[in-house]
């Protein structure tokens, strides 16, 4: 995986995610471009590189949120990811629609992730009747955004795995 | 029987982000490393700003168009409100003025600081938080503007929230319906003080702390306390009770208030150079 174009990505989607999709709020939720690109990197690249996208898209996003301590998405994001890699890994790549499915399941259980983690070591409120909104909707959403993303990640990583969506 | 075993490197790999994230945490939160870290915020901030500033200048039609199709049922009812409201407008007018001059009355009964006279600054907000559970904007000034961390923030009708972090040229506001904010309020009317609680988005704020035997009524005006320590200058109209009872046996009221500012469609804001 070439670090620059890692690097490069993560400075790209984090502008797309700050500019664009905070704009492009359903019931006041957007969705969460910085968590896919972790879930389509262990989709694509499997646990390893799930892990080291999650980490750094996570760490990118911390540093404009303002409530929860740096490193908080980068640990969860990395979670994520390595735990969508080793999903992705047993999972037979026939149709275009699994990793679109994965992407928006991973990205629902993302924010739960994130949402609880939030809650145990930063104290935040997040855990409540407002979590029941955001996860559907980032679950949707993200899986919208899914193969557009799944090619990203692709070119990222120059993978040698392959996917329906990200030949 | 050949049993598979997943690759050392994956596990190593694993471990090692793990730990960094977990050290990164811990440093944040003990505050040990927020110097260096409140430097690395604030260097990414100013870096992004004009990326990020062209990129929605450019984008932000096509954001604002699929923004509106997601809100058409805000956007109607919100026509219909409007209809309403102007013919309502009419007759308020003049108790509008007859208010006015009752308020400022109050204000110079309990020798508060009129907010006017504050110094501040003008600011455009340029973004939005980009996470689904905090919520701020991000203005277009910071230091070199004179904008400095924990000052109050209001748009014309009253207070937004305050400033959480500021670098050279960016600032983020902590809006009052974050679940991080707490603002100290008392009732103009009833007279009770409390702490108004950020509840999320579209939620109204919980006040806190108010008194069982409260005499809070619909519609009354939420102003800032202002009392010692408070990080907010007494007087600035926080929110509208929307909701005031007493449960049988409880230790406080239930007083739900609206804030008068529309926190989702904020364009400028003032930041006020106010130290408590």
């Amino acid at each position: 995986m070439s670090r620059l174009r890692l690097l490069a990505v993560v400075v790209l989607v984090l502008v797309v995610q700050t500019a664009v999709l905070a704009r492009l709020r359903i019931a006041g939720v957007a969705p969460d471009a910085m968590l896919l690109i972790a879930v389509c990197a262990g989709i694509v690249g499997g646990p390893e590189r799930g892990a080291v996208t999650g980490f750094v898209s996570g760490i990118a996003f911390d540093l404009f949120l303002v409530t929860t301590p740096v490193g908080l998405s980068a640990l969860v994001y990395a979670l994520i990811g390595y735990g969508v890699g080793l999903v992705a890994e047993g999972t037979v790549r026939s149709a275009w629609w699994i990793p679109v499915l994965t992407a928006g399941a991973a990205s629902a259980a993302g924010s739960v992730a994130f949402a609880v983690s939030a809650n145990v070591i930063a104290g935040a409120d997040f855990v409540g009747p407002r979590l029941a909104v955001v996860v559907p909707v980032v679950g949707v959403t993200n899986a919208i955004l899914a193969p557009l993303a799944l090619r990203l990640v692709a070119w990222t990583i120059g993978s040698e795995r392959k996917t329906a969506l990200a030949p | 029987m050949a049993v598979y075993r997943r690759p050392a490197r994956q596990r190593f790999v694993l471990l090692i982000v793990t730990l960094l994230a977990v050290t990164v945490v811990t440093l944040d939160q003990r505050g040990q490393a927020s110097g260096v870290v409140d430097r690395i915020r604030d260097g990414a901030s100013d870096v992004l700003a004009p990326v990020q500033s062209a990129v929605s200048s450019v984008l932000s039609p096509v954001g604002d168009f699929f923004g509106g199709i997601a809100r058409y049922d805000d956007v109607k009812a919100e026509n219909a409100r409007l209809r309403r409201q102007l013919e309502e407008q009419k007759g308020l007018v003049d108790r509008a003025a007859d208010l006015e001059r009752e308020h400022k009355e109050l204000l110079d009964l309990d020798g508060l600081t009129f907010v006017g006279d504050i110094p501040s600054v003008t600011a455009r907000v340029v973004s939005t938080s980009p996470s689904n559970f905090e919520f701020s904007v991000v203005i277009d000034k910071g230091t070199s503007d004179g904008v400095a961390k924990g000052m109050p923030v209001v748009a014309g009708e009253g207070l937004v929230g305050r400033v959480s972090e500021v670098s050279r040229e960016r600032a983020t506001i902590l809006l009052l319906t974050d679940t991080d904010s707490r603002v100290g309020v008392k009732l103009s009317a009833s007279g009770d003080v409390g702490v108004a609680r950020g509840r999320g988005s579209r939620q109204p704020l919980a006040v806190d702390l108010v008194d069982p035997g409260t005499k809070a009524a619909k519609g009354e005006i939420a102003v800032t306390s202002g009392l010692q320590g408070s990080v907010f200058p007494p007087g600035v109209p926080v929110g509208k009770v929307e909701l005031a009872r007493t449960t049988p046996g409880a230790l406080q009221a239930t007083v739900r208030i609206t804030p008068v500012v529309d926190l989702r469609r904020l364009t400028f804001v003032r930041v006020l150079q106010w130290n408590p």
